[in-house]
């Protein structure tokens, strides 16, 4: 009975003092982390679209998967140059975060991976330029992942399938909702927003 | 616990190659056959253990007569899954360009065998600066063999090192898939047994059942 009390106290003790140290140390961190993370988000969007030179304004909010993402417009003196969306996929264990450019063309542009936790050395594939640069230049049909070698469609890393389609779903996702908003200038997505 | 004077020699020159991690003892080989598709994770998976398992031992070492021998595995725990959070959020923080490489490897240590072993077998018996030796010897052990595998696995998987190709031909792709794992840690683990017996007299087989 002693001894039970003895060890439920120890671990309490260990408990309470692991909370605090995490406690402690969320407290001092979070904020640093927090805007870190807004500066290098502000800083990836520039660089999705450097020819933009108005600063780049949230235009929208869609969702995938559950989860809220926002869509911008890249615009030089109010003339749109590209469009950017916010994206995310299902990887293998994690939701993999992405932004996506499309020229005004509705072609993609360039795919930035801003965060993921999949398997090192076989999901974290997907960050690779070689993978990514597959995407640039293909319009929203031509969006497939495939397992073959491929110019037209989008070629799977091998080992890393599942973390492979949900790059390809993401950007496929967040192409289709900007082709729907951007697809014919804004009377298209004037309709769009009746039909809805 | 002896009060004889501690020889940090034996603990650094056991937790590198006498008790390697890996090659010895036979522990933590899920995440050694998952991150050594290529040297840099290895590299850094490495390094972040290294730093985990110091902080864990010296820690449980502390506390030694403070845990209850009857709930020592839970407290160890969660001494493991203390270090290793605040690890995360410091280094999520402060480091963000060294986080951005590393962070996906960090949480996964707290599930890691070999940390939890240590501190079982070494932290809890042992003094505050020893532990610790201790600690950072298994981690350099554990650290030298995700490189050593990194290297076969990367050299023959991709024709790389580092990220840096060095040959151009299509590669043996199986070896950086955790099958080529398998392979590169048996024939890794045969060879070093075969130099342990031929040049240094030990008797190879690795001890396992620790």
């Amino acid at each position: 009975m002693k001894d039970m009390v003895k060890i439920t106290l120890s671990l309490v003790a260990i408990f309470i003092a692991a909370a605090l140290i995490m406690g402690v140390t969320y407290k001092f961190t979070s904020p640093i982390r927090f805007y870190a993370e807004k500066k290098e988000k502000e800083e990836a969007l520039k660089e999705m679209a450097p020819d933009a030179k108005d600063p780049i304004a949230v235009a929208g909010k869609w969702t995938v998967h559950g989860k809220s993402f926002e869509y911008y417009a890249a615009t030089t003196e109010k003339k749109p140059v590209g469009y950017i969306a916010s994206t995310a996929g299902k990887g293998y264990s994690s939701f993999i975060q992405m932004l996506v450019s499309i020229d005004t063309g509705l072609k993609v542009k360039e795919i930035k991976i801003l965060h993921h936790g999949e398997t090192p050395g076989l999901g974290d594939q997907v960050e690779e330029k070689g993978f990514l640069n597959q995407f640039t230049g293909k319009t929203l049909n031509q969006i497939v992942l495939v397992k073959t070698e491929t110019k037209e469609n989008i070629q799977a890393i091998s080992g890393a399938t599942i973390s492979s389609r949900a790059v390809t779903n993401g950007v496929k996702d967040a192409v289709q909702t900007l082709v729907d908003k951007y697809g014919s200038g804004f009377t298209r997505a004037a309709a769009n927003e009746v039909k809805k | 616990m002896t009060t004889d004077k501690v020889n940090y020699g034996t603990i650094i020159k056991n937790g590198i190659f006498g008790e390697n991690p890996v090659f010895r003892l036979a522990l933590s080989l899920c995440p050694a056959v998952a991150v050594t598709s290529g040297v840099k994770n290895g590299f850094l998976m490495g390094v972040a253990v290294l730093f985990v398992m110091t902080m864990v031992n010296g820690t449980v070492s502390l506390l030694r007569n403070f845990i209850s021998p009857k709930v020592r595995i839970p407290s160890y725990m969660f001494i493991i899954a203390t270090w290793v959070t605040v690890t995360d959020l410091v280094m999520a923080a402060y480091a963000r360009d060294v986080y951005k490489q590393m962070g996906l490897y960090i949480m996964l240590i707290v599930a890691f065998a070999i940390v939890l072993s240590r501190a079982e077998m070494f932290a809890s018996k042992n003094k505050l600066i020893p532990s610790m030796v201790d600690g950072a010897a298994m981690g350099m052990g554990f650290l030298l063999a995700l490189v050593l595998l990194g290297v076969f696995r990367e050299s023959l998987g991709k024709g790389s090192l580092w990220g840096y190709k060095f040959v151009e031909t299509k590669p043996l792709l199986i070896m950086i898939m955790p099958t080529g794992g398998f392979f590169a840690m048996g024939l890794m683990m045969g060879w070093l047994n075969w130099v342990d017996r031929k040049f240094f007299g030990g008797t190879g087989a690795s001890s396992g059942g620790h």
